[in-house]
């Protein structure tokens, strides 16, 4: 139907979305955004999996594609939002090890790696398109880059957030290079709405550190109105 | 150097010259209309000029030979580097005219010579401009390099002219990916005119003043010919992106009609284009100095990024 | 003839420098005139010929002395040793006239002229080193350089900083030649002759460690981070024109040592490549971001030549790494933007040593921030300065830029290497280099700014006046070969045989010219022509105070901040409190310091281990006449074991 050779350049473009995506999620400080770039890379890779089956016709990649816009772009993101409008927190100001400028160059050093890791690990045989084999170093990078965040960020929606750009590297990388069967791929994602589920109990219920946080403003007197000053 | 080339000359020149100011007031109009002004009118900036060369020239006492030599510079370099980008018409190259390298080292000589007069008179915000000047453009140049690096490979070639004479064959951008140069280009695009949310072109408020302090000190027809310069660095960096990623209706063939629909196809994608400038500006606002490095990080990494899908793949 | 115009050359140096030497009770000007003099001729008589070698392309051999059949003194030029002279007898000849004055001014009485001869001999030694026929020569007299240039060095010994500089100097010029000879005798034991001819056998590990000896040898003498640090102490310490030799032409003998061996005796392999172009954009970018701190105009100068001398080393790395894959003519460009590259660092920054001299003759001061206003007082050394910083901050059109430009477009075309690995590398370097050439361009519009624009920041510049004629003709002629190295660079490659390597810089020079020109008469003819000259806006004082200028600290402060990883500040803060919440200040302390990283983590634990080892050894020697005797013994047994088992 369509030309194979722009189908590629708009995966490479696709490709690009996802890991600026990742980057944005890496290094903001501002949450209120970290959904909205979330479903946006979720919506990529939905992009990515409808472009693959336009390519290639495997029906299973049609439904990734619609399995994905469903729970990750929507349901999702709903869930967060309702826990942002809860908790009240805008900004994530505070990296541990990491500033927001370093592990952009972390993770660019980190696809280097992976890419040469990959190629000496996949055999590159000379019908393989290097596209699938990048989409795999893509994907890995994206899963590795989702656990920068787990472990760079302290507020726990952030980590959560990681958490679930990292599941999407996992995809990612599944529907390049391992083909996971749907089944598996359903059950992740029923993981991922239980955790983020949990987190919204979590968060508006018994967030210890938002406690001790709101206890030390009445200390100090410095909770006049209900708007969160951090 | 053969006679197209000197008609393209003369015509790049004057088309140009002629276009400058009318982005950027045309810039202005769109970011008066998102905050609901009216904004003034799209020839403002000609009457400006116009002012402006009617209007003496103040030297301060403590300024040396640079503060006078500093506007015909930036409008020499300025002006040859137009000969550089072909706006509605690509004739074959001659000598080192389209060098990459060398249309991106014209215009830092300008802006050499634009910090030193900001230094020239002593006063503290000229003082402060070149400083933040020079430091922008210093952490923002790995990222331009890269962006002009892998443009040279994607095309194999070194020379803005044969750049643009493959992509004027084609309609829609030569390979998908330059779009994402493209991406990149804008970034440097807003960085190198200093506007929102690097600089703020339209203030001359202490915290956002970057390239209006270092021309704080120049006035009359000098001042005319400074604002001329970044308008013409803004007009040409415009349609070093429009011809690459919109090529159509560029000319290769020295023909009066052909010229004419070329320049008139330029004018409305400059206007394409100087819209989504303005937008992007009014939907940003004015970045803290020292949060400006991870911006570029950002900006590096996304360029580093389509470079590594490019040649990689 | 161009054997007896060279030999002409060397005895016009020596007897220049054997005559101050007999006359050095005498602290008459007429001495100095004329061995200063001499080395102006010499000059001359070896631009002369090494350009005849240049533009002819023909090799001369000739041996001047054979005291051993296998042992000669011989001499070979070629179009690379050429090269090298002609930029030894360029810089020496305008250092030259520059220092008839100059020396005038400075203290020391007599002992001027001793600086005149070591200043002669170090000329010579240089050109004995490129001229060098065999390794043995080129190690000899690369020896006599750094001992004469030692001498030059500690002129003002009589002050700590510059003995501290000096044993600096020493020590590591000392390493450079320790490592060079090793490398030297390798090749030596590998091939069993002294002569620079091509390694018949490759890739054993002993052509590896020579290769590697030399190249620590050279890169100390470079001043390649981590071996740089003896350039910011040496070069304030010297007078400004030694500095000018130094920084000028030995490093580019350095280049030159590498560029010979590199070319002529090994076949490189592409990780040695590698291991330069690492070495160089290492150097450009530290170099540079270091440079960019200091205060002290020298300091500044010899950081920035760390920085290109590391651009030398980039365009020579890319070269081997190019050529290994199989891109000869993007090599060929690249070794070429090096060479070019040297020369013209070695005008610039010749330019900007004697220019920064006659700043700090009139002023007494090498601190930037007690600068400023020169503009006005020193019209033509801040015009001739200015041309310097225009060229080193590669500019268009003039001659650092050609050069850059040259390296740049080798880069550009190198992304076509096949190795993916190599390929991340060449990117990485190529952003760094870009970065390094955009903050040399900030680094010199700070010096530029602070020193000559705005108001005079002390009592001294302001009473700064003009240096005379012969101060202002050395430098004059090294500015106009830098614009017409620029203009022209077009022409001469396709002189010397290499059409098309670069675009032609004369006529972007031209359309500069007549742009301007165009404008000029435009605004003639239909702008206002009146001009006042008028207090300007002063941010609400009524007239300018120096007090209130951009300082040299200031300007480079957000770069200070954005680098701050680099710089590795120390700040510390020392405060009390009247309440126990610490919340009412009493008083405090705080200071920025700036690390010295290579020097507290490299150069001093070395020196201690040095110490510690010595002071081992040492135990050895214990005075008592008993225990030599045991040595003797011990030693004359282990002779005889050995030729009992191997001989």
């Amino acid at each position: 139907m369509t030309d194979m050779a722009s189908i590629e350049g708009i995966i490479k473009i696709l490709f690009v979305v996802v890991i600026i995506a990742a980057a944005y999620i890496i290094s903001t400080r501002n949450i209120l955004s970290l959904v909205s770039v979330y479903s946006l890379q979720s919506l990529t890779l939905a992009a990515i999996a409808l472009a693959l089956w336009i390519a290639d016709g495997k029906i299973v990649l049609l439904e990734i594609a619609i399995v994905t816009i469903a729970s990750k772009v929507l349901i999702i993101p709903y869930f967060i939002a309702t826990i942002q409008e809860r908790i009240r927190i805008k900004r994530d100001i505070e990296f541990h090890y990491l500033n927001p400028t370093t592990s952009l160059l972390v993770s660019m050093v980190m696809m280097l790696v992976i890419y040469f890791a990959l190629s000496r690990i996949l055999p590159t045989a000379p019908g393989t398109p290097s596209l699938l084999f990048f989409g795999a170093v893509i994907g890995i990078s994206l899963m590795l880059m989702g656990m920068m965040v787990t472990f760079s960020r302290k507020r726990a929606i952030t980590k959560v957030m990681g958490y679930l750009s990292m599941e999407n590297g996992v995809l990612f990388f599944g529907m390049f290079v391992t083909e996971l069967p749907l089944i598996i791929e359903f059950l992740i994602i029923i993981d991922l709405i239980i955790l983020v589920l949990l987190t919204t109990i979590l968060a508006v219920g018994i967030d210890s550190t938002l406690e001790e946080y709101h206890n030390r403003l009445h200390r100090f007197h410095l909770w006049e109105d209900k708007e969160d000053a951090s | 150097m053969s006679l197209d080339f000197v008609v393209y000359m003369m015509v790049n020149t004057l088309l140009v010259i002629a276009a400058a100011p009318f982005f950027v007031s045309f810039i202005k109009k769109v970011k008066a209309w998102t905050q609901g002004r009216r904004g003034p009118s799209v020839f403002q900036t000609y009457a400006n000029l116009a002012k402006l060369l009617k209007k003496e020239v103040i030297y301060s006492p403590h300024s040396s030979r640079i503060m006078r030599v500093t506007p015909y510079v930036n409008i020499a370099a300025a002006l040859v580097a137009s000969l550089f980008v072909p706006l509605a018409f690509v004739p074959e190259p001659v000598g080192g005219i389209g060098n990459i390298i060398l249309f991106l080292y014209l215009l830092a000589l300008g802006k050499f010579f634009m910090a030193l007069s900001g230094l020239d008179a002593g006063s503290s915000f000229g003082g402060m401009g070149s400083s933040r000047e020079m430091s922008i453009s210093a952490v923002i140049e790995p990222t331009t390099i890269i962006v002009f690096a892998a443009l040279a490979f994607v095309f194999k070639t070194l020379n803005i002219f044969t750049i643009f004479s493959v992509t004027a064959g084609s309609s829609t951008p030569v390979t998908p990916t330059l779009i994402l140069l493209g991406i990149s280009l804008f970034i440097i695009l807003i960085v190198e005119t200093s506007r929102i949310p690097v600089d703020n072109p339209e203030t001359h408020l202490e915290l956002t003043m970057i390239h209006e302090g270092m021309i704080l000190e120049q006035s009359g027809r000098n001042l005319a010919l400074m604002e001329l310069s970044s308008g013409i660095k803004l007009t040409l960096l415009i349609a070093l992106l429009i011809n690459l990623v919109l090529p159509f209706g560029l000319g290769t063939t020295l023909t009066v009609a052909g010229i004419a629909i070329a320049a008139v196809l330029f004018l409305l994608k400059g206007v394409l284009l100087g819209g989504i400038i303005g937008l992007f500006e009014s939907s940003m606002s004015k970045m803290r100095f020292f949060r400006l490095p991870s911006l570029f990080a950002m900006a590096f990494f996304f360029s580093t990024l389509t470079i590594i899908i490019e040649v990689f793949t | 003839m161009i054997p007896e115009l060279f030999i002409t050359a060397i005895l016009v140096l020596l007897g220049g420098a054997l005559l101050s030497f007999a006359l050095s009770s005498r602290d008459e000007r007429t001495v100095r005139t004329v061995a200063l003099g001499s080395a102006i001729i010499a000059s001359v008589f070896l631009a002369a010929l090494s350009l005849f070698t240049l533009l002819t392309g023909q090799n001369f051999v000739f041996t001047v002395y054979q005291p051993f059949p296998y042992l000669a003194i011989s001499f070979f030029i070629d179009r690379l040793a050429a090269f090298f002279l002609l930029l030894i007898a360029i810089i020496g000849g305008c250092v030259a006239v520059y220092t008839v004055e100059y020396f005038e001014h400075l203290g020391g009485g007599a002992r001027r002229n001793h600086l005149c001869a070591f200043g002669n001999l170090f000329i010579l030694a240089m050109v004995l080193v490129v001229s060098s026929a065999t390794t043995i020569s080129f190690l000899l007299f690369w020896e006599l350089m750094a001992a004469s240039s030692f001498f030059l060095v500690m002129y003002e010994y009589t002050r700590e900083e510059t003995r501290k500089a000096g044993v600096f100097y020493f020590i590591m010029t000392q390493l450079s030649t320790l490592f060079v000879m090793l490398g030297i005798f390798a090749l030596y034991v590998q091939t069993g002759s002294f002569a620079i001819a091509p390694l018949t056998a490759a890739g054993s590990p002993l052509i590896t460690a020579a290769f590697l000896a030399l190249f620590v040898g050279f890169a100390i003498k470079a001043g390649i981070i981590p071996f740089h640090k003896w350039l910011p102490y040496a070069h304030p310490a010297s007078p400004s024109p030694i500095s000018a030799l130094l920084s000028g032409v030995m490093l580019k003998i350095a280049v030159y040592g590498l560029i010979r061996f590199l070319l002529d005796v090994f076949q490189p392999d592409i990780w040695w490549g590698v291991l330069i172009l690492a070495a160089g954009t290492t150097s450009a970018v530290l170099g540079i971001i270091y440079a960019l701190k200091e205060h002290d105009v020298k300091a500044m100068l010899a950081y920035s030549s760390i920085e290109n001398v590391g651009i030398v080393f980039v365009g020579i790395g890319l070269s081997i790494i190019l050529s290994a894959a199989n891109l000869p003519l993007l090599a060929t460009i690249s070794l070429l933007g090096a060479l070019f590259h040297a020369l013209n660092h070695a005008l610039f920054k010749a330019l900007l040593f004697l220019t920064s001299g006659s700043v700090v003759h009139a002023t007494h001061t090498r601190d930037i921030e007690h600068m400023g206003g020169l503009a006005h007082r020193m019209p033509w050394t801040s015009g001739l300065f200015f041309v310097g910083a225009v060229s080193i901050s590669a500019l268009p059109p003039f001659n650092g830029f050609a050069s850059e430009l040259m390296i740049f477009s080798a880069f550009f075309s190198s992304v076509a290497v096949v190795d993916p690995l190599l390929k991340v590398l060449l990117f990485i370097s190529l952003a760094l280099f870009a970065l390094t050439s955009a903050l040399s361009m900030a680094c010199f519009v700070k010096a530029f700014g602070s020193i000559f624009l705005a108001l005079p920041r002390s009592s001294e510049s302001e009473k700064a006046h003009e240096v005379s004629e012969m101060m202002l003709i050395g430098p004059g002629i090294l500015a106009a070969a830098c614009i017409l190295l620029g203009l022209f660079s077009y022409k001469i490659f396709f002189l010397v045989g290499y059409p098309a390597v670069i675009p032609d810089m004369l006529l972007i020079g031209i359309l500069l010219l007549v742009m301007a020109a165009l404008t000029y008469a435009f605004l003639y003819f239909f702008a206002s022509r009146e001009v006042r000259v008028s207090e300007t806006w002063g941010c609400g004082i009524h007239s300018q105070q120096p007090a209130t200028e951009y300082t040299g600290h200031g300007f480079s402060e957000p770069i200070d901040i954005i680098f701050s990883a680099i710089y590795r500040t120390r700040t510390k803060n020392e405060r009390t409190f009247f309440d126990r919440a610490n919340c009412i200040f009493a008083e405090g302390t705080g200071e920025i310091r700036l690390m010295k990283v290579f020097e507290e983590y490299l150069y001093l634990p070395l020196a201690r281990f040095a110490v510690w080892a010595a002071e081992s050894i040492s135990r050895f020697q214990n005075g008592c006449l008993d225990t030599y005797l045991l040595y003797v013994f011990v030693a004359v047994v282990a002779v005889i074991i050995f030729l009992g088992w191997y001989a």
